[in-house]
């Protein structure tokens, strides 16, 4: 495939005409709770649980920038941050608070366009190519939304604008916190000119030493090479560190995203030691996922059991249904099947969690015949 | 135990026995083949203890060319054995079993010695006495089997349903099977006894098999039943399957009897179209057909739409499209398995609702054989 590519031309086309805002909420966990806790104000604060209290386990959700500075940053096991840090304070995420305080978020943004991608809690590109507001300006309008974000929260964010999302979260993350920066069509090619490589999104630590291998350190190491190059360097991947490096980025605001799954887990603080205890949790976390797919509109064929022991093992287990499902009992019996097939009490349960996959809208519904009284659910 | 023999016949009969040895059994001696020779003659006996079939090759029938050195009994591993004798080099075989279970197979100048296994050790298939015997004409139960097992469940959360329901009972033989999607009804008259009745499950996999190893020039199959077994007997071949415990569900009453909506199709033709129109649905996730039917306007159309690929759309021939409008959707799979088992003949088809099932029957004989499918409800 690769090899025949030296003969075939793919054009690179761009398009300058959307206008797309990406918004990153600033250090979001850390300054909700620096909002909440004025006393944490002005000292290194870390997401995560206390190592001291967990054994050292866990990993930092995030961390304020006065943590940032000496070196922790998200996704370090907490025990590393605590050494880097020792005067760090850790703090347990909240998540239900950090979920409406993005609602919130989202409320404004929804003033301005419906055409919006959440990409996380903290962060979501807007496409107003044409907005509510009828602002011709995307910096006037995301200077707008950062504005109002500070009001309703109290929390700042920075927001990127290009011609893509690309381009725009390449940009909100150029001026970190609370700032605003705008790459222009003109302006692209010199911006990601002088781009570090680390910087690029989607150019992770495994690719790094690998595009260093090849001299690549800058957006414009990379604009040197060609696509075949790079194609067959890094598959796919190369295709869109290529495209990237020209300023190209053709992928829609998602603002329908389709969910690839709908689960609900739970960890215990007292770990589940019976086989009623687990079957009464798998009932409620059934009745919980069933909910979700409900308001959704969604049934999915492929139910996924997950469950952790004491010692933090991790089992997944999968089945594969013949037909979609989505009622609370269908759930219920087949994560059952599940925990009957593979479940194991010996190490207790401290988490459970049950998910669907493969979903699809609920678009049509094959009628059963009533063959069982039982089976009459409709 | 020593015999020569014709091997085309052989490979023959054990390409019939192997249908119902499977490799994966959990019973390691069920991976061989039984060869038991008598003065009368051999029998080859597989199993995987839901199925078992033994092939009779007499000795008294010239044609098997079958020469008794000495008569006893032997198991061979099933695959090795037959793929060997399919390779021998020259017409006749010569098998002779030695010390310790070592088997020689020897035609022209190749020579195979093979390890056995004690006879001794084989499973004994049940024997079925019963006065109560029916005869069935080949070819028909065969068409009965095809028309049937296509509505068979594959899904083990209801065993009951991966079995075809034969009930028979005052000369009349019905066989119904259901994925409670679909439903497939048959029915035949047969010149028995009046008193002979019957109601049980046969597992529709078993069937299959049955129907694959009945061969063109048998003529009749009788079918005897025991309490949780069935024995075909078709010519040479015995054929037993396990039956299926368990209380069917009442299936007449799923039957509508009355129609709003009716309409006439060559089977072929709309076989062919709901496969055309099934090219897109199959490729989105939502794999329905939309029907429509006009009475006013005499007009029947097809639509299938794959928000991904495209779509499609076609007016159906059809003939005596009578009663009210109606708008439905099917999966095509159902549909063209329906089709497929009506071969060439005109159907007619009759539906009551959008989201009631609707039969399929053949236009000259509505009584003896009808599908039923149940629509989807689109949102």
């Amino acid at each position: 495939m690769t090899a025949n590519l030296g003969l075939l031309q793919i054009p690179l086309t761009n398009d300058f005409s959307r206008k797309i805002i990406h918004v990153d909420m600033d250090a979001f966990y850390a300054s909700i709770e620096e909002r909440e806790h004025p006393e944490f104000v002005g000292k290194p604060l870390i997401i995560a649980r206390d190592p001291s209290d967990t054994g050292g386990k866990g990993v930092v959700t995030t961390a304020n920038y006065s943590a940032r500075r000496f070196g922790v940053h998200s996704a370090m096991a907490a025990q590393k941050a605590l050494a880097l840090c020792p005067k760090a304070i850790f703090k347990r995420p909240d998540f239900t608070l950090y979920r409406q305080v993005s609602q919130q978020v989202h409320q404004i943004f929804k003033q301005y366009t419906d055409v919006i991608e959440y990409v996380a809690l903290d962060e979501a590109y807007l496409d107003v190519t044409a907005n509510k507001a009828d602002l011709a300006s995307a910096v006037m309008l995301a200077r707008r939304i950062q504005k109002q974000i500070k009001q309703l929260t109290q929390l700042t964010s920075s927001t990127g604008i290009s011609y893509n999302k690309f381009l725009a979260k390449m940009a909100s993350d150029y001026r970190k916190p609370a700032g605003t920066t705008v790459i222009m069509p003109k302006q692209a090619l010199a911006f990601l000119h002088d781009l570090p490589i680390e910087k690029f999104h989607g150019v992770g630590k495994k690719t790094v030493p690998k595009l260093h291998e090849l001299d690549i350190y800058t957006g414009a190491d990379l604009q040197k090479l060609t696509e075949l190059t790079l194609i067959q360097r890094f598959g796919k991947m190369g295709d869109q560190l290529y495209r990237h490096a020209h300023g190209v980025d053709l992928r829609p605001v998602e603002y329908q995203r389709q969910r690839k799954s709908v689960g609900r887990e739970e960890t215990f603080g007292q770990p589940l030691m019976t086989e009623e205890q687990v079957q009464a949790e798998l009932r409620r976390l059934a009745k919980g996922v069933a909910a979700n797919l409900a308001k959704a509109q969604l049934h999915g064929k492929t139910i996924v059991l997950k469950t952790r022991n004491r010692d933090f093992e991790t089992v997944t287990k999968r089945l594969t249904l013949n037909d979609y499902i989505a009622d609370e009992r269908s759930i219920n019996r087949y994560a059952q099947q599940l925990w009957q097939d593979s479940g194991d009490l010996s190490k207790g349960i401290r988490l459970l969690g049950i998910t669907l996959t493969t979903l699809n809208p609920i678009a049509f519904e094959e009628i059963r015949l009533p063959l069982f009284k039982s089976s009459n659910q409709r | 135990m020593q015999f020569s023999i014709k091997r085309t016949l052989f490979v023959k009969k054990l390409n019939d026995v192997q249908r119902a040895i499977s490799s994966k059994t959990t019973i390691p001696i069920l991976t061989g083949i039984k060869l038991a020779l008598t003065d009368a003659g051999l029998m080859l006996t597989g199993s995987d203890a839901d199925i078992s079939i033994e092939a009779f090759i007499s000795a008294t029938d010239e044609k098997n060319e079958l020469e008794i050195g000495s008569t006893g009994a032997i198991v061979l591993p099933a695959r090795f054995f037959s793929e060997i004798v399919k390779k021998l080099p020259e017409d006749t075989m010569t098998l002779e079993v030695k010390d310790n279970f070592q088997t020689e197979l020897r035609s022209g100048s190749a020579s195979f010695t093979i390890n056995g296994l004690d006879a001794n050790n084989y499973p004994h298939l049940p024997s079925i006495d019963t006065e109560k015997q029916v005869v069935i004409d080949a070819n028909v139960l065969k068409q009965l089997i095809a028309q049937t097992v296509i509505a068979v469940s594959t899904q083990e959360s209801r065993p009951i349903l991966t079995g075809v329901h034969l009930v028979l009972d005052n000369q009349e033989l019905l066989a119904v099977a259901t994925d409670s999607h679909r439903l497939s009804q048959r029915k035949l008259h047969l010149d028995i006894d009046k008193d002979i009745h019957y109601d049980v499950i046969i597992p529709g996999k078993s069937l299959l098999e049955l129907s694959r190893t009945l061969s063109d020039d048998v003529e009749t199959v009788e079918m005897r039943i025991a309490e949780n077994q069935v024995l075909f007997v078709a010519g040479t071949i015995s054929f037993y399957s396990r039956l299926l415990e368990g209380n069917y569900p009442e299936t007449s009453r799923l039957i509508p009897s009355s129609s709003t909506t009716q309409v006439e199709f060559n089977a072929p033709q709309l076989l062919a179209a709901i496969e055309r129109a099934s090219l897109l649905s199959h490729a989105s996730h939502n794999n329905v057909i939309k029907l429509t039917l006009d009475p006013a306007k005499d007009d029947v159309t097809i639509y299938g739409n794959s928000p991904d690929v495209g779509n499609v759309q076609e007016t159906l021939t059809h003939s005596n499209l009578d009663g009210e409008q109606l708008e439905i959707s099917f999966n095509p799979d159902y549909m063209k398995d329906a089709l497929r088992s009506f071969g060439q003949t005109e159907i007619q088809v009759a539906f009551t609702s959008a989201l009631r099932p609707f039969t399929l029957v053949p236009t000259e004989d509505q009584d003896h054989f009808v599908q039923l499918i149940t629509p989807v409800r689109t949102f």
